[in-house]
């Protein structure tokens, strides 16, 4: 039987155009990644297409899946329902189970001009890696023995292993980035003078701030920044029993954890706000707490006296007062509240700064940054760039592959003599918090935290402490993903008969009539369940692009193209979900013990299969049909009762065809405690005596 | 709206024997919105035929399917031209009137109906329609709370409840609310209980002479069909 | 001048008591006269009723002939499911000119409790228009407004439901049939006095005879299937649980029994102008029951 003579109405959708949104993970991630479209993959179990979607929107991901300090799951509108995704971890596990180590990236050299790059953290190697990628010669020169800048001096190694770091750099190696390591560049005349045509400053920004009091230069007091860079480079600095920290920052509780690491009994963290305004990643806080780290707050020290080999530090208390211009309070001295303490090692980590030598001769800005047009990275020397925390001072590993990123892009533009486009969002971006009726009907469903080593095992040494994730462990995470952005949307307005059936089927409660009358289905918060979109009787509804790659149709039909192609008829038919499923093993057992004749259509939840596509099944020959759902497991709510409407009506017709109603079958896969190959098993020969009797039947009729 | 159920299967198999190529023509408007004639169902219809077909193993049919924004105008039907021309058969699910409309649109044109056309009525929730109006041309509901006893009362009488009410439902249906109830208590709440009290004398049927016809401009000339 | 015996008994101040017979689904008639001839010198008058329950059977005017034949006194049940306003004036007509003047002006039940559910319900009139139209037709004209060359008078009555749960709008429906026309109402099934008392109170004031209904009840059983099958009747629980007491095979004793007291209590009490006793089937009994009552053979 082919199914081509009938002109499904779906194909009108092959040109419809990708209305999705911009969801607010996507915007707040500096590199604009495709979240949302990866954690759908993952949710899937198609972990090697999740890997795919994110390199395509990161250079390093092994990196980012360690550091990345998470913009994206504060930004997540999970969070106003339960807890955000936990994107950073779900990355982690499509880049270890998807391969990314064995990822090779290739470029060949197809331009002249050589390019210059002045640094070697994670902007100077993301800018390296796509001028390479579009054909640069990149030279890479760094003024330590290895490659990475704060990558390799600054983050401890039990945020990020090393092997990750040097895997990337291999991978760049392999491009045929040149790399000069141990060059230290003074000045950017002679750079030009050898023939580079670009120069991308990114220098970081390793200086740090001093704090300005009296007795800083006394022996024992060390910033931030040195301390990590001298653990990081295999010294280990004698620091005593008792140290101290001054500062509430990334880097602080790096100097403290990594203090700890090293043996110090007691590390304090002198902080002069509150946990509140702490401008470290509360994760990190949290886990240094765990560690046995002791944070003082609103505590801030004003004189240092070296005595006897150790330090006696005057502290004073604070209150928070006026906000400063950052919007934060600012901490203010408590008269008479002084107070003295003894310490080892007191670490001062307040903030670094860059230091870029005067001879480069770019013009500077606040706090010794280089001054650079924000779209661009120009700085005022023609064919300088610069970008990274010598831009910006000390900001994310993240934002500075994506200035890295926008450096090669505008560097191809100056060399090009393109006039570089502003950058312009192609889609709109997703508005507004989800509706409290609609954050009341999304089931809740725990955040799946990913493994991590004890606290009592992971303080002793290095050793990296978030560990990966197992499969159903990210499948169940990546399930929670409400896919903002990317619901329906009434393609067919012309079509639309304001019968009000979404308005009336949505378990979300999304759809409203506006004050014309006309039915509005908001794209923010829509999630996705698909279920008006099989209940619209003018079939004016469809999901937005890219949700559905395949609708089921063309599932359905792909399925009987390889039946045909393997020259079998399928005997039965399987509607199968493949969100999760896949990954816990039961629709992955259920296709490895799929008899002969039994194909399975991988659909993303049940709720998009319409009564017309299981009565398609059975006109391709099939004797029967399955639909098998996660049942109570579904993330979307109301999954199964539309599929018993749906079976209804099948069976309905199903009779007066003469075939029975046994043969179409629904499975919940999600909460039967047999194993679903048995229930299949048990189908497939049920099914199979159906078939004999009707042969038989038909032989004695003729 | 007119609310309408599509026939059973098998009604409709038996109506298209007798024709080779059948096209299954919706109607976007009444049919779509109470679930028996709108694209999604001449789909769903289109493929049971089709297995239907397969199944039986007799092939004497093929099906085509449209969907007209509304079959009871005739501009619309003129859309259809191009639909009709390799067709021997239309198997309409529009209402009555849809179908008459194509019968005398098309007078060569075999048509049959597709679905039952039930009532004039609205939707009471998803999947579920209620008769509202009997379109009896002679509108009490102003005596009536806006609550038609004609429609609603199985009796359609005018004078008040009959003595078969039970826990405020009819006789006749069990889950069916008394008409003369909820017309007591609205009036009551409307404190317009002095309505009911009044006797209401027989209905003129006269006011429907079928087939009715509306004439809303004057000097209308009175074409063919006046019958 | 009272039309009818029965118009005269209305007239008078006695205890008035009325039966009805079911004809058959037959064209014997045997057991109906039976009844007819059982019970005619025993009551006052004999309600014969029209297709009850919508089931359809001998017409209940062939049966109020019937009654004439054999002497007795008929009430002509008229509902107006099944006729229109020509055929109810028609049979009417022909019942005046049979001498058959008590008229029960009735609705009628919905078709779809019958047995010939797909018939087509007329409904032309209802059961107070039925009223005004026999009222129309006595003063000579018929209801298109031409003139009777005789017109006809007639005894009419009406039903009223004191039992229902929702008595407020019985109650604008009893006016209404009052005000058009009804000498004499029939009510549904009583088995609590207590809201047969609350409705006195409130008809009491209109000049009209109440005849209160009393249902012969022959098991629990019985009565719980009529409380959910058959409109109009409301068995209170009291009564069930008496009926549900009793050993078996001593149901329609009790059925009596209590049928009996009713009517003892409503003549004792003098609560309203008499009692219509229905037997549903067991039209035997009737004499039992009035002997149980104490009522002597009235109509003598």
């Amino acid at each position: 039987m082919n199914m081509v003579n009938k002109s499904y109405p779906e194909n009108r959708l092959e040109n419809a155009p990708d209305h999705s949104l911009v969801p607010p993970c996507q915007d707040a991630c500096p590199l604009h990644m495709d979240i949302r479209e990866y954690i759908g993959l993952v949710s899937q179990g198609r972990i090697m297409e999740a890997l795919q979607v994110i390199r395509t929107g990161n250079p390093f991901p092994s990196i980012c899946a360690y550091v990345c300090t998470r913009p994206c799951e504060d930004a997540c509108r999970r969070s106003q329902v339960d807890k955000p995704i936990a994107i950073r971890s779900l990355k982690r596990f499509a880049v270890e189970f998807g391969g990314d180590r064995m990822v090779r990236a290739e470029a060949e050299t197809t331009h002249e001009e050589k390019v210059a790059i002045v640094g070697s953290g994670p902007a100077g190697l993301a800018c390296a890696y796509y001028l390479k990628k579009s054909g640069y010669p990149a030279t890479i020169l760094e003024a330590h023995s290895d490659l990475g800048g704060m990558l390799r001096v600054g983050i401890p190694q039990y945020r990020l292993p090393r092997e990750v770091l040097d895997i990337e750099v291999q991978r760049l190696t392999r491009m045929g980035v040149e790399i000069r390591t141990n060059t230290r560049v003074v000045s950017l005349d002679l750079l030009f003078e050898l023939g580079y045509k670009a120069i991308f400053v990114t220098i970081g920004a390793h200086q740090s701030l001093r704090m300005g009091i009296e007795g800083e230069e006394s022996p024992g007091v060390i910033d931030g920044a040195t301390f990590l860079r001298e653990v990081n480079l295999g010294l280990k600095p004698s620091l005593g029993r008792k140290v101290a920290v001054v500062g509430g920052g990334n880097v602080a509780i790096d100097a403290a954890r990594t203090a700890t690491r090293l043996g110090v009994k007691k590390v304090s963290i002198l902080y002069r706000r509150t946990r509140a305004e702490m401008p470290a990643d509360p994760k990190e806080v949290e886990q240094a707490l765990e560690e046995g780290i002791d944070i003082k707050y609103l505590v801030t020290p004003t004189e240092i006296k070296s005595e006897n080999k150790r330090l006696n530090v005057t502290c004073v208390k604070m209150k928070l007062g006026e906000p400063d211009e950052s919007g934060r309070q600012r901490p203010v001295p408590v008269k008479g509240s002084e107070f003295r303490e003894e310490f080892d090692t007191l670490i001062a980590a307040i903030g670094q700064a860059p230091q870029t030598p005067d001879d480069f001769g770019v013009r500077m800005g606040r706090g010794s940054t280089i001054q650079v047009d924000p779209s661009t990275l120009t700085t005022n020397r023609v064919g300088v760039f610069a970008g990274g925390d010598a831009v910006t001072g000390p900001a994310t590993v993240t934002e500075a592959l994506a200035a890295g990123r926008l450096a090669a892009l505008r560097i191809d533009d100056y060399l090009q003599h393109r006039y570089p486009l502003p950058v312009k969002e192609a889609k709109e971006k997703l508005s507004g918090d989800l509706l409290p009726e609609t954050i009341e009907m999304i089931r809740k469903i725990e955040r799946v935290e990913p493994p991590s080593l004890a606290s009592e095992v992971r303080a002793k040494d290095f050793e990296t402490i978030e560990l990966v994730y197992g499969w159903e462990q990210a499948i169940n995470e990546a399930r929670r993903c409400l896919r903002c952005g990317v619901g329906v949307e009434i393609l067919f307005q012309d079509k639309c008969a304001t019968c009000l059936t979404c308005l009336r089927v949505c378990p979300y409660h999304v759809p409203y009539l506006d004050a014309s009358g006309t039915i509005r289905i908001p794209a923010d918060q829509c999630q996705a369940c698909g279920i008006c979109v099989a209940e619209c009787p003018a079939k004016a509804i469809v999901l937005r692009k890219p949700f559905d790659r395949r609708q089921v149709t063309e599932e359905l039909g792909h399925t009987i193209k390889s039946a045909v192609e393997s020259k079998t008829k399928p005997l039965i038919i399987g509607f199968c979900c493949q969100y999760g499923l896949f990954g816990t093993g039961t629709l992955a057992r259920l296709w490895r013990s799929a008899k002969a004749g039994v194909s399975i259509v991988p659909v993303l939840c049940v709720a998009k299969v319409e009564a017309a596509h299981i009565l398609s099944a059975f006109e391709t020959g099939a004797e029967g049909v399955f639909i098998a759902g996660c049942g109570e497991q579904c993330a979307r709510e109301n999954t199964t009762y539309w599929v018993q409407q749906r079976v209804a009506k099948v069976r309905k017709v199903l009779e007066p065809i003469g075939l029975e109603p046994e043969r179409l079958q629904v499975f919940a896969l999600g909460t039967t405690a047999e194993d679903p190959a048995e229930e299949l098993d048990k189908f497939v020969e049920q099914i199979s005596a159906l078939r004999l009797a009707s042969v038989i039947k038909g032989e004695v009729e003729s | 709206m007119i609310v309408a159920e599509q026939k059973p299967l098998e009604e409709i198999r038996r109506m298209i024997a007798p024709y080779g190529r059948v096209l299954i023509l919706g109607c976007g408007t009444c049919m779509t919105v109470c679930d028996a004639g709108g694209e999604r169902e001449v789909s769903f219809l289109h493929n049971a035929l089709q297995l239907a077909q397969a199944r039986s193993g007799d092939v004497a049919h093929t099906f085509s399917e449209h969907t007209l924004k509304r079959q009871c105008d005739p501009e619309f039907l003129e859309l259809l031209t191009e639909k009709t021309a390799d067709v021997d058969v239309i198997l309409s699910l529009g209402c009555g009137i849809g179908v008459q409309a194509i019968a005398e649109r098309l007078p060569d044109m075999p048509v049959l109906p597709g679905v039952n056309t039930s009532f004039m009525g609205m939707t009471k929730e998803s999947g579920v329609w209620d008769e509202r109006c009997a379109a009896c041309g002679d509108c009490r509901l102003e005596d009536t709370a806006g609550i038609c006893p004609i429609t609603r009362c199985t009796k359609g009488i005018l004078n008040g409840p009959c003595a078969g009410v039970k826990n405020g439902k009819c006789e006749a249906n069990k889950d069916m609310d008394c008409a003369w109830i909820l017309i007591y208590q609205r009036l009551e709440r409307l404190q317009q209980l002095d309505k009911m009290r009044r006797y209401y004398p027989p209905r003129n049927y006269r006011t429907i002479p079928r087939p009715r016809r509306i004439m809303s401009k004057v000097d209308t000339v009175v074409g063919e069909g006046d019958g | 001048m009272a039309n009818s015996l029965f118009e005269e008994k209305l007239n008078s101040n006695d205890f008035i008591v009325t039966t009805e017979v079911g004809p058959p689904k037959s064209v014997d008639v045997s057991e109906m006269v039976h009844h007819i001839e059982l019970l005619k010198d025993k009551v006052d008058a004999i309600n014969i009723t029209d297709h009850q329950s919508s089931v359809m059977r001998f017409p209940s005017i062939g049966g109020c002939l019937i009654v004439k034949e054999l002497g007795g006194e008929p009430i002509l049940q008229m509902t107006c499911r099944d006729r229109n306003r020509l055929a109810l004036q028609a049979e009417l007509l022909l019942a005046y000119s049979r001498n058959i003047v008590n008229v029960l002006c009735l609705t009628g039940d919905s078709v779809d409790v019958g047995d010939h559910k797909e018939a087509k319900p007329v409904f032309d009139l209802d059961s107070v228009q039925l009223l005004k139209m026999i009222r129309t037709l006595e003063s000579g004209t018929d209801m298109g407004g031409n003139e009777l060359k005789v017109a006809p008078k007639f005894c009419i009555g009406a039903t009223v439901h004191p039992e229902a749960d929702f008595i407020e709008p019985q109650l604008i429906k009893f006016d209404k049939k009052v005000a058009a026309g009804a000498q004499f109402l029939q009510t549904q099934g009583i088995f609590d006095v207590a809201s047969l008392r609350r409705f006195m109170q409130y008809a009491s004031q209109f000049d009209v005879k109440i005849l209160a209904g009393i249902i012969v009840l022959s098991s629990a059983g019985m009565a719980k299937y009529m409380n959910n099958n058959v409109p109009g009747i409301i068995v209170s629980q009291a009564v069930i649980d008496e009926l549900a007491a009793v050993e078996k095979g001593k149901g329609l004793q009790k059925g009596i029994e209590i049928a009996a007291r009713l009517i003892k209590t409503v003549k004792e009490e003098n609560l309203c102008h008499g009692v219509h006793i229905m037997a549903v089937g067991n039209e035997n009994i009737v004499p039992d029951i009035l002997e149980a009552a104490g009522l002597v053979n009235v109509s003598g």
